[in-house]
C-alpha cells in the first residue's frame, strides 16, 4: 500500500513539473484568444509607467470601435526598459506593439529583424519626413508611428517666483542671480539630483546651448567643430558650477526625488522634459507651472530643446499582426492625436492636432521659434558604448568629482572618433 | 533467510534480470529537466561565446576572440576588473559581518538563553522576504532627504552622518553588502546552530572538565568540530558573492551606479548581453558568462578540496 501511495505521489510531482515547464506567459495570451471565442489580446510594451491610467482611457476608445480586440498596456521601469525588452525579444517573445526609442537604438531593433516594416499603413504619409526619420531604418523603411514631440526646458513654480518677485531670466547671468536670491531665502533653486545619469545628458542638452549656441550641432555633424572645442567644454563647466544651487545630498537623488521636491514646492526650478508635466501635476494638482526658454550666456537667441520622443512599432514575431496593425493605424488618426494630447498634456506627433492646455500650447509655440535639437540623442547615439552613453556616465563622474569638464570633453570626442564620419 | 535471498537473486538473474534495469528509468525525468535547463544553456553560452555578434544577429565563428576582446578592449577590460574587485569585497565583508555575526548569534542561542524560539524566528525573518522587496524597501529607508535613516540621524544630532548612502561612490557598495548581510544572516545562523547542536555533549563535558572555557573552548573544540558547517557556509557565501545580482539590480539598476561603484560581474554580464539594442554584445556577454562559470566552479572546487585535505576526522 505504502509503495503505491509513494509511486502515485512521485508521479504527481513529475507530472506537475512537466506542466509547469510547458505553460508560460508566452502562451497565455494565445490561450486567452482561443478560450474567449472571438477576443484577441495584444500587449503594448513601453517605458511610461507614469501613463498607465491615461492609456486605459485611450484603449477604451479603441476597444469600443474594435470589439474583437483587447489591448493591454504593460510598461516597465524606464531605466530598465531596454534590457527587459531585449531579453524578451532574444527569447522569441516580447509585446505585440513595442514602444521604440528614437533614432539609433530603436532602429537597431529593426536591423536585427525584430520589427515589422510598416509599408502600407494608412496615415503614415501625413507625418513630415523629418519626424519619420526617428523611426526609419537603414533600409529606408519606416518601422514606427511617431508618438510625440518632446521639448525640454526649465520649468518653475509660479507661486515661488511671485513670492520673491522674480521675473523670467533673459540672460544666463540673470538665471544665476535668481538662483542666488532663492538660496538666500532658504528655497532650493534647482530640483536637480545626479543619481539618474540619463537626466544629466538631457539637462546638458537644455543648458548647454546657452554656451555652445544653436548652430553647434550642425557644425559638429559637418565636421567643422569638435566636442573638445572651448564652447562645449564651457557648457560642461557651467553644469558643474551650478552645484551650489542643487538640493542637499544631490548625488543620492534620482528623478522621482527631483519631481517630489519640485511638486511639493521645496524647490523652485525643474530642468525636465515636457513629458513630466502630467506626473508633476498628479503629485500636486494645484501647482502653477511656468517655463522659460534657456537664456543665452553669449547674447544669442534663447533656446528650447526638442526631439521626436518615441514611436510605436510591431513585433515581427507577434502572433496577432493584423490586430496590431489595426491599433497602429489608430495611432495615425487625429482622434488618437487629440486623445493623447488631452490625456497626457503633451504635443502629439499627428499633424494638425492642437491641445487644450495653455502651457503645452506655449511650449509648442516656443518650439517653433527657438528649437535646438537634442543632438547627442538624435545624431550621436552610435558606437559601442554609444557616445551618448559615454557622455552620460562621464557627466555623472564629473558631478562625483572623478572627472574634470576637460576630461569629459576629451572622452566624448574619443568615443565619437571611433565611429563618426562627418557628412561631407 | 540467507538461502531464500540467494535463491531470489539467483532467480532474477536467471530470468535475464530485465527488472533490474527498471530502476534506471526513474532518474530519467529529473535528468531530462537537468539537461534541458542547466546543461543546454551552459553549452549554448559556450557556443555563443565563440561567435561574432553584430548587435542581436549572429555572425561568423571567431574562436576565442571574444575572450581576448573582453580583456583587451576598453571599457570592457576595465569594467571586468572593477566588478571582479567588488565581488571580492562582497565575499570578504559577508564572511566577516554576516557569517561572523551569525556564528555569534548561533552560539548565544545555543547557550540556551530564554526565548530561543522567538529569536530564531526573528533573526530568520528577513530571509523570508523577496530580494526585490528588500532592495526596494531599503532604497526608501536610505533616501537621503526623505528616508527614515537620515531623518533619524538628524533627529539625534548626527547630521554629518546623514549621507547620500546610495549616491556616494564610497558608501554605495558597502551599504548594499550590509543589507545583503542583514538579509542572509538568518540562514547562516541556522546552519551554524545545527552544526553546534551536532557536537556530541560528551566531548564538551570532557573539555569543560579539563578546564577549557569561553574563547579557548570555542577555538580549540567547537570550531574544529563545526568544520562541515563552516565549509558549507563559506562555499555558499562565495557563490552568493560572485553571483550577486538581485540586490544591486533592485537598488542601483543595471548600470551598477553611481559611476559603476556597485557593479558586480553578474550585473555587468546582464548589461553587456542585454543592454539597449545597439549596445548589446552577446558575444562578449557569453564570454563573460563562461569566465564567471570558470571562476565560481573552479574556486569552489579548489576550496572544497583544501577543506577535505585538512579534515581531522573521517
Amino acid at each position: 500500500m505504502k509503495k503505491v501511495v509513494a509511486l502515485f505521489i512521485s508521479l504527481v510531482f513529475v507530472f506537475s513539473l512537466f506542466l509547469m515547464g510547458c505553460s508560460s506567459d508566452k502562451n497565455a495570451s494565445k490561450d486567452n484568444g482561443k478560450s474567449s471565442a472571438k477576443k484577441v489580446t495584444i500587449t503594448i510594451g513601453s517605458w511610461r509607467t507614469e501613463d498607465k491610467a491615461g492609456y486605459a482611457k485611450i484603449i477604451n476608445e479603441f476597444e469600443a470601435k474594435n470589439p474583437g480586440i483587447h489591448v493591454e498596456f504593460k510598461p516597465s521601469q524606464n531605466t530598465e526598459y531596454d534590457t527587459i525588452l531585449n531579453t524578451q525579444l532574444k527569447g522569441g517573445s516580447g509585446p505585440d506593439i513595442i514602444q521604440l526609442r528614437p533614432y539609433a537604438p530603436g532602429m537597431a531593433l529593426a536591423k536585427a529583424g525584430y520589427l515589422e516594416p510598416l509599408d502600407g499603413i494608412k496615415g503614415l504619409d501625413q507625418f513630415p519626413k523629418l519626424m519619420l526619420a526617428a523611426a526609419t531604418g537603414e533600409d529606408g523603411k519606416v518601422y514606427g508611428v511617431p508618438l510625440s514631440v518632446n521639448s525640454a526646458q526649465i520649468f518653475y513654480n509660479k507661486d515661488i517666483f511671485d513670492k520673491y518677485k522674480i521675473k523670467e531670466p533673459k540672460t544666463y547671468d540673470e538665471l544665476i542671480d535668481i538662483a542666488k536670491k532663492l538660496k538666500k531665502n532658504g528655497v532650493t533653486p534647482f530640483a536637480f539630483g545626479t543619481k539618474d545619469a540619463w537626466l544629466l545628458t538631457m539637462s546638458h542638452a537644455i543648458i548647454g546651448p546657452a554656451f555652445y549656441g544653436s548652430d553647434f550641432p550642425e557644425k559638429v555633424k559637418s565636421g567643422q567643430a569638435k566636442f573638445t572645442d572651448p564652447e562645449f567644454v564651457e557648457s560642461l563647466k557651467a553644469m558643474k558650477d551650478l552645484t551650489p544651487y542643487f538640493p542637499k545630498n544631490y548625488t543620492g537623488l534620482g528623478e522621482v526625488d527631483d519631481r517630489t521636491l519640485f511638486a511639493t514646492g521645496q524647490a523652485a526650478m525643474y530642468v525636465e522634459g515636457s513629458f513630466d508635466i502630467e506626473p508633476v501635476r498628479q503629485l500636486n494638482p494645484d501647482i502653477k507651472l511656468g517655463f522659460f526658454n534657456m537664456p543665452s550666456a553669449k547674447g544669442g537667441e534663447p533656446t528650447i530643446t526638442t526631439w521626436v520622443d518615441s514611436s510605436y512599432g510591431i513585433n515581427a514575431k507577434s502572433a496577432h499582426k493584423e490586430e496590431a496593425k489595426k491599433f497602429i493605424e489608430f495611432l495615425t488618426t487625429k482622434e488618437f492625436g487629440k486623445l493623447f494630447a488631452d490625456t497626457f498634456n503633451r504635443i502629439s506627433a499627428v499633424p494638425g492636432v492642437g491641445t487644450k492646455d495653455p502651457l503645452v500650447t506655449a511650449l509648442a509655440e516656443a518650439s517653433e521659434k527657438y528649437a535646438t535639437p537634442y543632438f547627442i540623442l538624435t545624431d550621436f547615439n552610435d558606437g559601442n558604448p554609444t557616445t551618448k552613453t559615454v557622455l552620460t556616465n562621464d557627466l555623472q563622474a564629473m558631478y562625483l568629482g572623478k572627472m574634470t569638464p576637460e576630461e569629459v570633453a576629451k572622452d566624448v570626442q574619443k568615443s565619437a572618433d571611433t565611429w563618426f564620419k562627418p557628412a561631407q | 533467510m540467507n538461502s531464500t535471498t540467494n535463491m531470489n537473486t539467483k532467480s532474477i538473474k536467471r530470468k535475464g534480470g530485465w527488472k533490474r534495469y527498471l530502476i534506471h528509468l526513474f532518474p530519467l525525468p529529473a535528468l531530462a529537466v537537468y539537461l534541458l535547463f542547466i546543461v543546454y544553456p551552459l553549452f549554448s553560452a559556450f557556443v555563443y561565446s565563440l561567435f561574432d555578434w553584430d548587435g542581436l544577429t549572429r555572425g561568423a565563428f571567431i574562436g576565442i576572440k571574444n575572450f581576448i576582446d573582453l580583456f583587451t578592449l576598453e571599457p570592457f577590460n576595465h569594467m571586468f576588473w572593477n566588478a571582479f574587485g567588488h565581488n571580492w569585497i562582497y565575499f570578504v565583508v559577508e564572511m566577516v559581518v554576516q557569517n561572523g555575526l551569525a556564528f555569534l548569534l548561533a552560539y548565544i542561542i545555543y547557550s540556551k538563553i530564554k526565548g530561543t524560539g522567538f529569536f530564531k524566528a526573528a533573526i530568520f525573518m528577513p530571509r523570508l522576504l523577496s530580494v526585490i522587496v528588500v532592495g526596494f524597501l531599503w532604497k526608501l529607508i536610505l533616501n537621503p532627504n526623505f528616508g527614515v535613516l537620515n531623518k533619524f540621524l538628524n533627529l539625534i544630532g548626527l547630521e554629518q552622518w546623514a549621507k547620500p548612502w546610495l549616491g556616494d561612490t564610497h558608501t554605495a557598495l558597502i551599504s548594499i553588502i550590509l543589507i545583503n548581510c542583514w538579509f542572509g544572516i538568518g540562514f547562516a545562523m541556522l546552519i551554524f546552530l545545527a552544526g553546534l547542536q551536532s557536537i556530541p555533549s560528551e566531548v564538551l563535558e570532557a573539555a569543560r572538565l579539563e578546564g577549557a572555557k569561553g574563547l579557548k573552548l570555542i577555538s580549540k573544540i567547537i570550531l574544529p568540530m563545526m568544520k562541515q558547517s563552516i565549509t558549507i557556509i563559506t562555499v555558499f557565501t562565495f557563490t552568493q558573492a560572485f553571483e550577486a545580482f538581485e540586490l544591486v539590480y533592485a537598488m542601483q539598476g543595471s548600470e551598477g551606479g553611481p559611476a559603476y561603484s556597485t557593479d558586480t560581474l553578474a550585473v555587468y554580464f546582464y548589461r553587456l548581453a542585454f543592454g539597449s539594442a545597439n549596445e548589446s554584445e552577446i558575444g562578449l556577454g557569453s564570454a563573460l558568462a563562461v569566465v564567471l562559470f570558470i571562476i565560481i566552479a573552479g574556486l569552489s572546487a579548489l576550496f572544497l578540496r583544501l577543506m577535505r585535505r585538512n579534515d581531522v576526522e573521517a
